[in-house]
């Protein structure tokens, strides 16, 4: 499977779990699940340049790391709104 | 900046009373100084946490620098009505030089750096061997990164499920006993393993320590996933007439290390020929001569660290390859095991990359999400691990003790007919 293919077939299953109310942040090793015919590696790669790209991003809790569709579910500051300045 | 305010921490207050040094008094001084409401929100916020018993961070987040998928750890106060200067306080790590030696004017440039850009305090270092800068806000990461590695030449270090910044004892920059270069082999890893170190490539953290010899100052064998720990095979170098001066009483055990005390005087045989735990010293009181037979030795290093000037390691050097150490989030701590007995250790290191890539192989499309690799063994058996998994042929340094692994598996290939019997022919011998 060429890399665009694969970064194709990424955003699919990110859109996929996310779309039925599902999950909105998920592991490498559920990527890994989901497109069985690629290797481990290869779609590491190709999640990474999509985050590169904008089109996915990163959710660490400092000891594991999720990937996520931007936007979507748990937002930017774990849903803590910044308080205004006085 | 307005008026700072400093809440009513009395319970933290009294920790200022014991007979250390306190990061409570520490915090307060840097907080008035500087005018850090972050440091005064800090210690209000775990004044609290000591009333409730309960912890008022929330983690995690998708903060981080653009391109990297670790080195920040989002970190946010659920309280942010009475704490607001920490309602977001991220954890920066900072990749460490290897062995960790700096130039002062490095270290101020740090400080100087984290003054201006985040709470002031930074914790050096933790325990995954990096620079901790503690608490600052989303805004400011990109700056950090920026100046870190423009104007540090610093870079971040591992989070998440990526590898970890590895690290190493001081290795031959101090130490007479390093059989490796720990610190190239620490600063060729990093290099080597950089995509692997700022994006997450696993299905959980991996930690690769060094050391240079089995004293195991980093603690290897507790802590990494991937322990390299210095050996020698040949024979424990000794110098008779040192061995007759620690006897003597001329030369101090342990480089005088415990003179604090009146222990009397050294005996050989009780510090060092009964404490061997393999029982192959033998000390000749009429000869006045030290044996050791090196076959049964299994380089403990105790006879060397009570007599460092008599006993050298031997001069055919490597490393043990052990694999698996983690803390107890599942099934309990754990120590790693010896998977290759002896590696020679040369630059570039290819035989220890491709080793580590064969173990990654495995363990990202095996592993389960938050498996470290040491359950990954223990769930396909170590065996299997080593032999199918590896390659690599079954040997007796592989068994911790008889009768406590010594169990042996056989595939139906290895077994002379296979499982399978024939029951009439069983029952022909053993009638029903
Ligand atoms: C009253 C009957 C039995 C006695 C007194 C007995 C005794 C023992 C002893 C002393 C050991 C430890 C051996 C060692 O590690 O040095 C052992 C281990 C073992 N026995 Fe038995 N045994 C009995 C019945 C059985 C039966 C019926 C089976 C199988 C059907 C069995 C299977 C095993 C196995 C697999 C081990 C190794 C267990 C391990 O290391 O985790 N035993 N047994
Ligand atoms: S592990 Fe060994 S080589 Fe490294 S600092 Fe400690 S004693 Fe020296
Ligand atoms: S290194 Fe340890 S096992 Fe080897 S001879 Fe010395 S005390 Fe014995």
């Amino acid at each position: 499977m060429d890399k665009e293919t694969l970064k194709q077939k990424i955003l699919e299953v990110m859109q996929k779990k996310a779309g039925s109310g599902g999950k909105s942040k998920i592991y490498l090793k559920d990527l890994q699940r989901e497109i069985p015919e690629a290797n481990p590696r290869d779609i590491k790669n190709a999640a990474n340049e999509l985050v590169r790209e904008g089109k996915l991003e990163y959710f660490s809790t400092g000891s594991t790391v999720m990937y996520g569709l931007p936007g979507v579910g748990m937002g930017l500051e774990a849903g803590v709104e910044k308080p205004k300045e006085e | 900046m307005g008026e700072v305010k400093k809440h009513d921490t009395p319970m933290m207050d009294e920790l200022k009373s014991g007979p250390w040094p306190s990061f409570v008094d520490d915090i307060y001084n840097y907080a008035e100084k500087h005018k850090k409401q972050a440091c005064f929100d800090i210690l209000g916020q775990m004044e609290l946490s000591y009333k409730n018993k309960e912890t008022h961070w929330k983690h995690g987040g998708i903060v981080g620098v653009f391109g990297y998928g670790g080195g920040v750890i989002g970190r946010y106060s659920d309280q942010q009505d009475k704490f607001p200067a920490i309602w977001a306080f991220h954890t920066v790590r900072v990749n460490q030089p290897a062995a960790k030696w700096y130039h002062s004017s490095a270290l101020r440039k740090l400080c100087d750096l984290w003054d201006h850009r985040g709470s002031g305090i930074m914790n050096l270092h933790g325990s995954t061997g990096d620079i901790i800068l503690l608490g600052t806000v989303t805004e400011q990461l990109e700056y950090i990164f920026y100046d870190l590695t423009h104007q540090l030449k610093m870079d971040l270090g591992g989070s998440g499920s990526n590898l970890r910044t590895p690290e190493c004892c001081m290795g031959m920059s101090r130490c007479e006993w390093s059989c490796i270069d720990t610190q190239d082999i620490t600063y060729e890893l990093t290099m080597h393993f950089q995509d692997e170190l700022h994006r997450p490539a696993f299905p959980y953290k991996f930690k690769i320590k060094v050391s240079g010899c089995p004293n195991d100052c980093v603690a290897a064998i507790a802590r990494a996933d991937f322990s390299i720990i210095g050996t020698w095979r040949d024979d424990i170098k000794i110098d008779q007439e040192a061995v007759r001066a620690y006897v003597a009483g001329e030369l101090k055990p342990n480089a005088g290390a415990h003179s604090d005390r009146d222990w009397g005087p050294f005996d050989i045989k009780k510090e060092v020929i009964d404490l061997c735990p393999t029982k192959c010293m033998f000390w000749d009181e009429g000869q006045k001569k030290l044996y050791i037979n090196n076959k049964e030795c299994n380089r403990c290093m105790h006879c060397i660290n009570v007599m460092p000037e008599a006993l050298r390691p031997g001069d055919d050097r490597g490393a043990v390859i052990l694999m698996g150490a983690k803390a107890p989030i599942l099934e309990g701590a754990q120590l790693s095991t010896v998977i290759v007995p002896f590696m020679r250790l040369e630059p570039p290191y290819d035989n220890l990359k491709n080793l580590l890539y064969k173990v990654w192989d495995y363990w990202m499309e095996n592993g389960k999400n938050r498996e470290r690799l040491g359950e990954t063994i223990q769930r396909v058996g170590l065996n299997r691990f080593i032999v199918d998994v590896l390659g690599l042929k079954p040997l007796p340094q592989h068994v911790k003790e008889p009768r406590s692994n010594p169990y042996i598996f056989w595939k139906e290939e290895e077994v002379e007919g296979g499982w399978t019997r024939d029951v009439a022919e069983f029952r022909k011998r053993h009638p029903a």
